[in-house]
Parts: C-alpha cells; structure tokens; sequence
C-alpha cells in the first residue's frame, strides 16, 4: 500500500470507509480515469469483493469508469440551470466541438456532458471542468473557456452573484480577502462560544438548543436539540456526529456559501455540537463536486486544530461521489461507509443505530452554524429572529427569473415579496414560484403572492419550505417541460433500490416525454396522476415523494398546458 | 466428526488444518465464511494459501508435513505459558506427564525451524486459541494422508483436550470425511478389524454374536488385510481373487504404474461399477450396478448423519443394485438371505446388531435424518460427542508424539514437493462429473468439463519463474515413479519450492507421481508429500 | 407469552418477535411479496407487501413490519390493492415478462403477484431490453427479467460468502453485475447455484432445465447428494424419471437450501449412455456380454475353488465409499458370512 493511500485509510474507525477516497484518489492519478486494476486495487486495499467496488464505482457519478477527455465538460441542464439557459451552453459546445453530449472530440481533449444539479443556482448556466466550476457563463465566455483550456491557460471564474445579509449570523464579509482566516473569524468573535460551550454540561446545551427551537435547515425542520436527545443514555459505543454538506437539493446553494467563506463558522457549530452529545469524531459529508470547498474545509480544520480549537474532536472532510441521495442522513451513513449511497430502512434510526452501527447525528451545515450564535446570545438571542416555531436566520437562495439571483440572509417569515424584491424583482411575468427546492410543491403566481417564507406558513400554502432554494419561473416557461426536467432529475438519481420510485420515476419520465414531444395521450396525464398518487409515502425514502409531490403541483396546477400537448 | 455443521456458524474460532474445504466441502466452508461474517476468529494452517486462509485471521503457511511439531509448539506455548484448561485436563484425561515430556521438546523456535511458521505467530495462535473458547478444531485429508498420518490426527485431539475444546457445541475434533458416504462404509464395518457398528472382531464375544445373527459358524476372528496389503498380496498370489466394488483403484491410488501391475497380477479380478473406468480394464467379470437415484438406501454425512437416498428411476438395462448382486453370490455360496430392499436390510439387520444404531429406522429417516449414536428408538440422536469430557474409553488420553518427516523429501534431483488433492468442479476420477454436460459423455466440453477439462499443475510465480514457465503453457512434471504432462498454473496460493495437483483426470493424474508409502497403521497413503521435479517442453 | 393481531379481522396469536408477513402466511393470508425471503430477512424494496396498520398513516411493508401485541391489519382494502397493483404493473412495464416461454412460468413470485392482483396484461409498457449472459456452464442471466430485488446478491454475499455478485450502476440502471461487470463465466462465481435457488423471477435459471418441462409437470423428490462428506440434502426436480433440476432443500439440515456445484449440477451421468447395462465377461482379453446367471456362477465357482484351494483369506474385497449403507452391509457381510475372511476394507481413509 503506498503511503497516500494508507494515510486515507487511517482516517476512518473502518477502512471500508475510505474505498471512495481511495478510488478518488486513484482516479486522480490516471487521467480521471478509473480502470478496472484500479478497482481491484481498491478492493484488496480495502479488503473487498471486486463486485462490491464496481457497486460503489458505478453508483456515483462522480467516477469515470470509462476514460474521458483531458477536460469533461460537464453542464449543468437540471431545472435552475435551464431557467438560466444552460441548454444553450450545450448546444453552442456541440456545434463548437463537433460532438454530441456524452461524447468525447476525437483528439481526446474534450468531453462533453450534461448533468444534473451542481449546486450553482443563482450562477447559472455552469460548466464544470474537471473539478473546477465556471459560473455565469454566456456563449462568448463558453469560446473563451474553450480556447483558455486549448492553449493550457488557467481561465478565470466568475462566481458573481447578489449577498445580502440582513441577520449577520450566517454571512460574513466574502468581500474581505482574509475572510477565511481563523484570524479574521477570531477578530470577529469567533471561537469564543465554543470556549464557552467546553466548560458547560452537555445536557444544558441541549437544552438551550432546545429553547431556541432550532429546526433543521437540511430541509425537513426537525428540532435540532430534540433530535440530540433521542441519543440513548449510557450507551458505551461512541458517538458520531455527520455534518451534512451534500447540498444535492436542486435550487440550493447555500450551505457552500458558509463553508466556502466562513468555514470556521461551521467548524466551530460542530465541535460545539460534537461537545454537546458526547461525539468525539465528525464527519463532513460535502458533496463531491465541491472539490475546492472541501480543500477550504481542510485547510480550516488543520488552522484549528493547530490553534487549539479542536481538542475535543476530529473531524474529517469526506468527499461524496455525486448522488443526490446521499444527501439523505441514512443514505448518507452508507456512504460513509464506503457503499452505495442506498437509503436504510427505518427503524433503527441514526441515533440508535447510525454509523457503523453506532449512535449518530446527521444536521444540516446551517443548523450547525447556528449554534455558536446561540450560545453566545443564548436561546432569546436567537428567537429574536423569526416567528414562533420557526425561529433565527435563515438563508435563502433565489435562482431562475429574478433580475438579480444570489443569497440572502434574513430572518424565518420574511414574506417571499420581500426576497423577491431583494434579488432584483422578476424577470418578465411570474408563473410559478418553487420556493423549498425541486422537491417541493410549484406555486402559482397567485399562491405566491402572499406566502410567508418559514416551515409552518409554507405548509399552510401547501407546499414547503425545504432548503429555502427559491426557483423564480416566468411565462417563457412550458411547466411540461419544467416536469420533464424535474423527473429526469429524480429518475436520474434514485437510488434505485425500491420499485415505486426506481420504475416509477422512469414511467412518468417515459410519458413526460412522449407528451412534451408531442407523441402524448390524454391517458399519459392520468397515468401520472395515479403514479404520483400512489407513489407518495409508498417509498423506502422520502425521494419518491420528491418527485411525487412536485409532478403531481405542476400536473394538477397547469394540467391545461399539458392537454394543450396532446396532439387531437 | 464429534460435532456437527449445524455447530459451524455460531462458533467462535476455527483452527483449520489440512482442509480445503472451500473446494472439498464447498457446503461446509459456507457456514465457516458465515461465522467470520458474525465475528468468529479463523486461524488456518495450511501449505497453500487457498481461500478460507485468504479469509483467516491468522494464517500459517506451514510446510508439507510438519504438522506435528506445529501442533506440539503450539502446545507447548499452552504448556510453558500456562494456558491450558487444567481443570479439563485433570478431570477428564489421562496421560498428560507423557504428552508433556514430548512437547516440551517442541518449543517454537523448534517448531518453528520444522514447520517453517514463526515462532511469534506459533505463540500468537496458541494465544488465541486459549482466548476464545470454544474453538472448533477441522481437518481433512491433509492431516490424514501422511506416513504419520495416525500421528497427526492424535495431535488434533491432543490439542484440543489440552485446550477443553471437547464435549460441547462449536467445539471438539471434526474430521471432514471426504466421501459421501466414507463415514457409512467405516459404519458397516467394510474394515478388516470391526464388524458393523465398530465391534472388534478379535472379540469373542463379538464373533458369537455375528455368528448367531448370521446363522453361520465360521467367521474369522484374524483382523483381514488394508488395500495396501490386498494389492501387495495380488502380486504374491497370497490373494488370488480380488473384488472391488465402485473403486477406480487403478486412478485413486498411489503410484499408478505400480498401481496397474497390481492389478494385473491379480488372478481373478470382480467389479461392480457403472462405467468402465481405468480399474474394470483389468476385471474377470464386471457386474452393472445400479447408481444413485436408483436404489433406495442411506448415506451417512461427516457429521454421523444418517440421511436417506431415494430412487428415482430403474437401472439401465440389467444393472443392478449392488446389495442383490452381493445377495445372489451369497446364495450360490450357500447363503440364503431374507432382506429383499435396502430398508429389509437396514432395519431387520445392521440396526439389530450394531447398538450405536439401535434406534434408527427407515421411518425414523423421513426428515433431517439421525445422527448416530442412537442407541434406542425414542432417542433423538446425537450432536455432539463426549458430551462433559466423558470419552468413549472412559478418559481422553493424551499421547506424546514425535514428529517424522516425509518418505520422500525434496533434493536436488527432485527439488519440488508435491502434493495432491481434490479441486472444487471434480469428483475423484470424474467417472461421474466428467458425463455431467448436455451430452452426458466423459468427453463432453460443456458441464462441469467447461468448468475445468484438463488438469494443471498449481506452481508459485517464483518457481515458474525460476523455471521459466509461463502460466497456461505445457509442462512435464515427473518423480521418482513416472511423469505427466500438464499445464502450468501460476497461482499465489501455492508458496516456492511447492507445487500441487489432483487426480481428477486419467492422463495429467497426480497419482502417477505419488508415492506409495503409507502410514505403518492406518495404511493410509502419503497422498501429500512426494518430490518432483518439472521441466519445460 | 402469546400476542395477538388481527388481520382483516381474524384474530391470529403468535410468539416470540415476528413480522407481520410472517404471521399473515401462518394464517393463511396471501400477501404479494417480492424481495423478502425467509433465508435473508426483510429487504423492504419491492415494496409490494404492503398493508394497512391501523393508527399510522402510510401503508407498511409487512416484511419489515414488526408485530405488536393487538396491531390491526388490512391487507385487502382498495388502498392496499392499489397501491400493490401499480407496483406490479411498474415490474411489468419495464421488462420482458412473456410468461409462456419462460422457464419460471407457474413458479415464478411476480407472476403469482399478477395473478393474485388480478393483472393480466401490463397497464402500461417502457421497453428497454438487455442481452441475456449465458456464459456460466450452468446458469443463465436474464436482466430483462430481473427485478432488482436483491435476494441474489445478498444470498452469494451472507449465505455462500462467495462475494461475486452486486448491485452496479444506479437508479434505472442497476443491474445485477459480477465481479467487476464480468460475464458470469469469466467471473470467480463458482456456480454454486445459490442465486438461482432464491430468485423470485426468470431472472436466474438453470441452464440444463431449459425446455425440460413446465413447473406443474415437476415432482419433487428428496434425496442425498452423493459428492462430498457434508451430505446435502437435495430436491430432485423429476419428470417422469428425467431429473430436470436440483435444488437444495430449504429448512433441512445440514444444508438449509445450498448446494455447491457437483451437488446442483452433477447429476446427468446416471442417464449416460456410456452406462454398464449388462454382466461382462472377459474371455480372450475382451469383455462379452453375459447373462447373470453366467457371471454369478463363473464368480461364486472361482470363489468357491479357491477358498477350497487356498482358504478364505485368499480372497479380498474393497467396498464403496460412494454407494450406500446397505450395499456395504451386505458386501462385508457377503466376505465374513458366506466367503469367511476379514479381508475387507474401503478407501476409508481418503
Ligand atoms: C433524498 C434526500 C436528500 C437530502 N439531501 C440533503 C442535503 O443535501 N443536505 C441536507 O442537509 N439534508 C438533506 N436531506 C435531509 C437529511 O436527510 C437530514 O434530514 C438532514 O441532513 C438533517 O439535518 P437537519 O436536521 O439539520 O436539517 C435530504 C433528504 C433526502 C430524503
Ligand atoms: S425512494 Fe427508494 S429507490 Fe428512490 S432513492 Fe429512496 S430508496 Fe432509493
Ligand atoms: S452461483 Fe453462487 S457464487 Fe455464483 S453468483 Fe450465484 S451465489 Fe454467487
Ligand atoms: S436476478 Fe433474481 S434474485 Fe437477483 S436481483 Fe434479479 S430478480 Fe432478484
Ligand atoms: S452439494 Fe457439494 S458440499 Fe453438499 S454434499 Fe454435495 S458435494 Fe458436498
Ligand atoms: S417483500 Fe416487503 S418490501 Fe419486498
Ligand atoms: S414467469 Fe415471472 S419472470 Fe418469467
């Protein structure tokens, strides 16, 4: 074993878990590219059946198990990425580079692909190149990338995008060139709750995690301190606590804001965290594509740890492999365990029997972020922000039609108008507004008209608040389309383990495109409707009623535009 | 086997010596797979390092031959370092000054240097098998068929009575019997020295019994001769007719060349068989026998499980089954027996004279069988033997035993050492696997002959290298008794200085190669030790 | 102590921790279910065997469900049929399930789930077809069969341990791959046929059964496997006297269901036409055949003239390891009885 690869394997309880970092690494070596020897070095390394590494390998996307050209252009056409016109980035690279998508130009210097959702919403359309992102692109600045990458030049990004913090929590000045510093973060206020958290009990910080009524950011609004508590007492296993950083959810950019420019604002939420349920290892799951971030985050936690901050737990940045449902806390752990990112079933739940068949806590990067706040302001600092139930800051990120798309931090039950109108105000006229990502119920125009943005008025409008991954849609728009795209996603990403959602998702995706391409019957409408009826809560996972939901808005809401589809 | 399969998948720890069961027992290795799954610790020692060694905990790659002072090492780390079950020992065995006074010659570093493992892992396993209790002691041929094969097997349960492995669930001595029904043929007494149910028959007693059961007065009350001794016999004319039921001896047998001129001699040779094998060539009279599936009967498993055989259909043409032929010979002798069935026998006449299975009866076999013994017909059969420390005998007794090497060890002539075996797809001398393809003929490429239709000789890489042989490419391979000529397999399972073959097929048979030495009692052949050397072509 | 639940309104007692599928088969209550086998435990995919508890909200899948002490069941409301309905048909669309020539046929899980449901022809069809891998000497791979249940998988990697078998690729496109995507024939699978034994569908089907018969046309023997020393107990799938499959018997002791190859697949050669089917006697160095009385009398007249001219012991017998009890009974019984020596022994030590 050479020593790169034991070094990866030393920093997991079980070596299972580092077959993914492992092979990213290998794949890294070879051109990006993962051949079979490099799997079946894998698989001794760690111990395991060839078919077990060629599950993991070809479950994420994220690993070439085909050679690709020197540069994989990966566009992203998921829903935000087509509301921003991304569709036109292909098309443009495939008259440029003479091939399709899925392709790769003869000279082996390029290939081309579409993929879903890459976490750049508000900075759409985005080509990924390798591992590299390269945001607001247009067409001219589609040639430039080209030409930069042909000559061997290091072409620039442009990540630019609206942020505005009203609350201050979150957001720090990305503006300030030193702000990932622990410096900076310390000048600031930085680490001194987590000072102050190591000499309170555990018990009592959650029990003011409890009174500031947290709810989880990761999407479903779990009381965080209710959620510590479930741990069982006096259990001699240990304690893990996973930082979710997959931000997989189409329409959601945000957690990569904090990690991205504020890092020792997460880092500081987890050790403080890992203080309060007794957990002595971390995790930060980040989704793969955030190859950089994790490099941040590394480069963070080394500055802590060599402060002194970390004494109480280590904490290791865990790069996914690109799976949406990863994003789920069981999912999750699997993967973390170095197999395919296949949702469990529950029960047993995480805090039962989480990783490695230990007690476990999976929160969202928002909701860890906010805990040094509120031990610093206490629970009545936090509950400052927001309405009952539905306390603190939170940050919501707007994408698609809106003159200024970006990030914005403001307090729970901010009315949708009031974002709205920070990220510039619509562009063209309103149809729909997708306010909690994809998974969520659309809105009608009207229906957004006078929603209130927090878990329980989103509920009330019928749809939900999810990520606070806003998706502003016009009348350019054709909805049957937008359902195409969204069950493309979904049926692209389901796990594939249980039938309703793995066959389900491709049924409707089948008859969306037959009725988008015109090749539709009144029938295929049904169909859908008795799809997503009975597919909602017949799941293993919550994914299938991520599509379910969504599908069944858009197909009940705009059912005109999809019978007008049907050819008489 | 004191124990049983059923034992295997809630055991704690394995020690495996001399037992390919992934390929002999393929069943068996499942649930010793399972148990690692669930936590048990496996330990193997073994020449080769085949795939249950892949799998161990600890694995020793012990030389061919050496397992004697290996096991006395290991004990006598129990010994020195205190770790043996004394209360056991003191309660249920005897002997033990004795046994002492020989392992205590065996230090690791002397077994070490003998057995080629280190004196740290030979203290580490010993450790270990202290730690975790019960353990399940396995073995299979690979203890067996050496010139000390009787040896070897006693250090087993020396081992394991020093440790208290004996007497419960998951742990005792457990022979992996090879053939289907190898357990059953020792059961019926087609040995020279037992009648049915392991009773002497130097034993008067006995004699009378048999010959009251029997209706006859004349049965010899002299221990008969061993293979070995017959074959020797045929070439002396002491034995002048010889019958061989269902054995392709002139394929299974050590030293083939030697083998068939045995056979040749004989002056009257009788077979029974379904085919025409290597050995029937030779035959005076060859008797058609029903086969599987066309009779009814029993097996009796490794785990002393009587199970039973149902018929299917009739035997081709006029075969027959084989305990008619045996019938109407004994009729023309003047003999008339009264069991017309398989089941006539069974319950009318071995269960009434062997008190060991006494209580199994055809309709007792419906189900999962019995496990003998089963001394009485409301008894449940049997799971594990010596239940408490109580032996047969009365108190285990433990023997010293020196360790011997090979008959024939590796030289400069001759500088591998070859051993021999079975392989997963193939039975003995494929009489049956080989017709096993869509067209039911031994030449027939498709069945398990797809799977593997010729043999290979399993060589390290170093020595292929050494040699300059390539993987898959012909070789001759030859010792002091004949040659073969096979394809190489370069594998990592098998360690420099070794090389390893079955006697699956006619032509490429490692029995052309073994020698036929035997273990002075058992008369067992040393199957596992020869020297060989190989040569390009 | 007992516990108690009712399912559609019968009363049905139970011990110990059980699922509720369990207990509805104990009663007689046919639930479909696809993915849970009793050697494996509940996988919770397919999702078919779902029922209505009363007090919770979602439909539960029964394999994975828990019994509790006064639980209520429905396992025949419209909303369970539905519900079940539509995840038969899904398995349907997407696969090419013609029954009528497919091995399984009246043996297969997902076509007693149709029938039982009240399918009879897919509600609607997406066809995406791949080829069939035939490249194992026994076992042929149909992926437009399979439904990605998992039993395969689960029973080479935690019954066998032969860890060949795995999920590859994701979501539409999982598929049951070897090793790393390999045909089954190239891959380390040993064929021991374990996969096959626990597949619900057509998906994994023996080789050799191909066109041998219809599943009604079976019977089905129990017999013992005559390779190895384990001593498996095997189901003889029969037509008339024809073996058309082995399967291991499930439950039975020591083998539970498994086999390995010899056992699953090596028992053509009692129909070899190579068979011995008459008594031979070799005259002038060729065998010829013989009537019975011929070769029984030339055999018991030399015995009898030796054992007058050299005595018993000039005559030796080796015995079968192979063949059964009771022909060893009587072969060492024909030596000590009616011949009067011990010279009797068998491979018994290898
Ligand atoms: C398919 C799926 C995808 C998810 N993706 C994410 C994600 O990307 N990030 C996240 O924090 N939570 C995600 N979740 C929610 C997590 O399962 C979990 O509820 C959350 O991480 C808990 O953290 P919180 O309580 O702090 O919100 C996802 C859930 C599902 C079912
Ligand atoms: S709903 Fe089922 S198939 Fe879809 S992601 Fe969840 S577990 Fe996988
Ligand atoms: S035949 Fe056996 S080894 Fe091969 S894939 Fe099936 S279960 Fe695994
Ligand atoms: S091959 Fe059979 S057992 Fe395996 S996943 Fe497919 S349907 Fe299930
Ligand atoms: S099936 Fe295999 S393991 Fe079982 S008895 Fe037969 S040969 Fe032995
Ligand atoms: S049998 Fe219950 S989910 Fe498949
Ligand atoms: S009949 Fe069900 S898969 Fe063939």
């Amino acid at each position: 074993m050479d020593a790169s690869i034991k070094k990866i394997v030393a920093r997991y309880p079980d070596e299972k878990s580092a077959i993914m970092p492992v092979m990213q690494h290998l794949q890294r070596e070879n051109k990006n590219f993962l051949s079979e020897d490099a799997m079946d070095q894998a698989a001794s390394v760690i111990g395991c059946s060839k078919s077990k590494v060629y599950g993991v390998a070809t479950y994420y996307t994220m690993f070439n198990t085909q050679p690709v050209g020197k540069f994989h252009l990966q566009v992203d056409t998921c829903v935000p990425g087509f509301l921003h016109g991304a569709d036109a980035v292909v098309e443009h690279l495939e008259k440029k580079l003479g091939i399709k998508a899925g392709e790769t130009t003869k000279d082996g210097m390029f290939t081309l692909s579409r993929v879903q959702d890459l976490g750049s919403c508000a900075t759409g359309p985005v080509i990924q190149v390798n591992d590299r992102y390269f945001e607001n692109m247009t067409l001219a600045k589609t040639d430039a990338l080209i030409e930069a990458l042909k000559s061997g030049k290091e072409p620039e990004n442009d990540p630019s995008m609206t942020v505005i913090s009203k609350c201050g929590v979150l957001l720090n000045d990305r503006t300030q060139k030193d702000c990932r510093t622990i410096a900076f973060y310390k000048k600031n206020g930085g680490y001194q709750s987590l000072k102050k958290a190591l000499t309170m009990k555990p018990a009592d910080i959650i029990e003011e995690v409890k009174e500031a009524g947290v709810r989880g950011r990761g999407g479903a609004g779990f009381p965080a301190g209710m959620k510590w508590s479930f741990l069982p007492k006096n259990d001699s296993r240990p304690v893990y606590l996973i930082c979710n950083a997959d931000e997989g959810e189409p329409g959601t950019f945000k957690d990569r804001q904090i990690m991205e420019f504020n890092p020792h604002l997460v880092i500081e939420g987890i050790a403080i965290s890992a203080h309060a349920i007794n957990s002595k290892k971390a995790f930060i799951y980040i989704r793969g594509e955030f190859n950089w971030i994790a490099d941040i985050l590394d480069a963070a936690i080394e500055e802590a740890k060599k402060d002194g901050q970390l004494d109480n737990v280590d904490i290791v940045v865990h790069r996914g492999g690109g799976s949406y449902v990863c994003g789920d806390e069981t999912a999750q752990i699997e993967s973390l365990e170095g197999k395919r990112g296949n949702p469990r079933v529950k029960p047993p739940f995480p805090a039962n029997s989480g990783l490695y068949g230990c007690p476990t806590v999976v929160n969202n990067v928002e909701t860890l972020s906010s805990i040094p706040y509120i031990i610093q302001n206490g629970a009545a600092g936090y509950k400052k922000f927001g309405n009952p139930n539905n306390f603190g800051p939170k940050i919501f990120g707007v994408s698609g039609h809106v003159n200024k798309p970006g990030i914005f931090e403001y307090p729970m039950g901010t009315p949708l108008k009031e974002i709205l109108e920070a990220a510039g105000g619509v562009k063209g006229k309103l149809k729909g507004v997708i306010v909690g990502g994809l998974s969520v119920a659309i809105l009608t125009a009207q229906e957004a008209e006078t929603l209130i943005l927090d878990f329980d008025s989103c509920v009330k409008a019928g749809t939900a608040l999810g990520s606070g991954g806003i998706m502003v849609v016009n009348d350019t728009v054709s909805i049957p389309e937008l359902a195409l795209r969204t069950i493309e996603f979904y049926h692209h990403e389901s796990c594939g383990q249980c039938v309703p959602c793995r066959e389900g998702s491709l049924v409707i995706e089948h008859k969306l495109h037959d009725l988008v391409h015109g090749k539709g019957k009144i029938e295929d409408i049904d169909l859908i409707l008795h799809l997503t009826a009975n597919i909602k809560g017949l799941t293993l996972c919550p994914t299938g009623e991520a599509f379910a939901v969504p599908i069944q808005a858009m197909v009940t809401k705009f059912r005109p535009e999809f019978e007008a589809l049907v050819k008489r | 086997m004191t124990n049983s399969f059923g034992e295997f998948e809630n055991a704690k720890l394995f020690f495996l010596i001399g037992t390919n069961m992934t390929e002999a027992h393929p069943v068996a290795s499942y649930y010793v797979k399972r148990a690692k799954l669930k936590g048990a610790k496996i330990i193997v020692a073994d020449p080769r390092y085949q795939a249950l060694a892949k799998k161990a905990d600890i694995y020793a790659q012990i030389k061919v031959g050496s397992d004697v002072a290996f096991i006395n090492g290991l004990m006598n780390v129990l010994i020195t370092e205190n770790l043996y079950d004394k209360k056991f020992v003191e309660e249920n065995t005897e002997g033990f000054e004795e046994m002492k006074a020989t392992v205590m010659k065996y230090p690791p570093e002397k077994a070490a240097e003998i057995s080629g493992v280190s004196a740290d892992l030979i203290r580490e396993i010993a450790r270990t098998m202290a730690a975790i209790k019960p353990g399940m002691l396995c073995y299979t041929l690979g203890i067996t068929e050496h010139t000390c094969g009787k040896n070897n097997v006693m250090s087993t349960s020396n081992l394991q009575m020093l440790l208290g492995n004996m007497g419960m669930e998951s742990a005792g001595v457990n022979p992996l019997r090879g053939q289907n029904n190898v357990q059953g043929a020792c059961d019926m007494g087609a040995l020279p020295n037992v009648y049915p149910g392991y009773q002497a028959v130097t034993d008067p007693k006995n004699k009378e019994k048999f010959e009251k059961a029997w209706g006859v007065n004349n049965l010899s009350d002299k221990v008969g001769l061993m293979i070995p001794d017959m074959m020797h016999e045929l070439t002396t004319k002491k034995v002048r007719a010889f019958y061989i039921f269902g054995e392709n001896l002139a394929r299974t047998d050590p030293n083939i060349t030697h083998v068939e001129h045995e056979l040749e001699s004989a002056e009257f040779l009788v077979c029974n068989d379904i085919f025409h094998t290597e050995t029937t060539r030779f035959a005076d009279v060859i008797f058609p026998a029903a086969a599987w599936c066309e009779d009814e009967g029993t097996f009796s498993s490794s785990e002393r499980r009587l199970n039973r055989v149902r018929k299917i259909k009739d035997a081709p043409g006029q075969a027959m089954p084989n305990w008619w032929i045996f019938k109407q010979l004994a009729k023309r002798l003047g003999h008339d027996w009264t069991s017309n069935s398989a089941q006539e026998i069974w319950d009318n006449e071995h269960s009434m004279v062997a008190p060991a299975f006494a209580g199994i009866k055809y309709n007792r076999l419906e189900g999962d069988g019995l496990q003998w013994p089963c001394p009485n017909e409301e008894h449940p059969g049997t799971k594990f033997l010596h239940k408490d420390g109580k032996f047969t005998r009365g108190k285990g007794l433990f023997k010293g035993i020196e360790w011997t090497p090979p008959a024939e060890v590796a030289d400069a002539e001759y500088p591998l050492v070859l051993s021999t075996g079975r392989r997963l797809v193939h039975y003995h001398t494929r009489t049956q696997t080989g017709r096993c393809g869509l067209d039911r003929v031994l030449d027939d490429k498709t069945g398990l002959n797809q799977m593997m239709s010729e043999e290979r000789v399993d060589m390290s890489a170093a020595d292929a290298q050494k040699l300059g042989v390539k993987h898959g490419e012909y070789v001759k391979v030859s010792s002091r008794r004949g040659a073969v000529k096979v394809r190489a397999k370069v594998t990592d399972e098998i360690p420099a200085g070794m090389v390893w073959m079955s006697f699956h097929f006619s032509e490429g048979n490692a029995n052309w190669l073994c020698n036929n030495v035997f273990d002075p009692e058992t008369k067992t052949a040393e199957y596992k030790a020869c020297a060989v050397r190989i040569d390009k072509i | 102590m007992s516990k108690t639940i009712i399912i559609n309104g019968k009363e049905c007692v139970f011990d110990g921790n059980k699922t509720v599928l369990q207990i509805a088969r104990e009663n007689g209550f046919y639930i479909p279910s696809l993915c849970y086998h009793e050697k494996l435990g509940p996988a919770s995919k397919c999702r078919v065997c779902v029922v209505e508890v009363d007090g919770i909200r979602n439909l539960q899948t029964s394999c994975s469900t828990a019994a509790t002490d006064g639980m209520k069941i429905t396992t025949d409301s419209p909303r369970v049929l539905e519900a079940q309905r539509m995840v038969v048909n899904l398995l349907l669309a997407n696969g090419n399930h013609n029954c009528m020539i497919c091995e399984k046929n009246g043996d297969c899980e997902l076509q007693d789930a149709a029938y039982h449901l009240g399918i009879e022809l897919p509600a609607f069809v997406v066809e995406e077809h791949e080829d069939k891998d035939d490249s194992g000497a026994f076992i042929i791979r149909d992926g437009n069969k399979c439904i990605q249940c998992g039993r395969c998988i689960e029973a080479c990697n935690r019954l066998v341990v032969n860890e060949v078998l795995d999920f590859g690729f994701r979501g539409g496109h999982t598929q049951v791959v070897c090793d790393g995507n390999k045909p089954m024939g190239d891959s380390s699978c040993v064929q021991c046929g374990e996969c096959v034994q626990v597949c619900p569908v057509g998906a994994l089907i023996e080789k050799k059964a191909v066109g041998k018969a219809r599943s009604w046309e079976i019977q089905k023997v129990r017999t013992t496997c005559p390779y190895c020393g384990v001593g498996c107990q095997q189901e003889l799938h029969l037509k008339g006297d024809q073996i058309v499959r082995v399967k291991g018997v499930e439950g039975a002791k020591p083998n539970d269901g498994h086999l390995c190859v010899k056992g699953r697949y090596g028992y053509d050669f009692i129909y070899s036409k190579e068979r011995l089917t008459t008594p031979l006697i070799k005259k002038n160095g060729k065998f010829e055949e013989a009537t019975w009385d011929e070769a029984l009398d030339l055999v018991a007249d030399k015995f009898k003239q030796i054992i007058k001219e050299s005595g018993p012991d000039a005559i030796a017998g080796v015995s079968c390891a192979r063949s059964t009890n009771e022909d060893s009974f009587y072969m060492q019984k024909l030596f000590r009885a009616a011949i009067g020596t011990n010279n009797i022994d068998h491979c018994a030590r290898t």
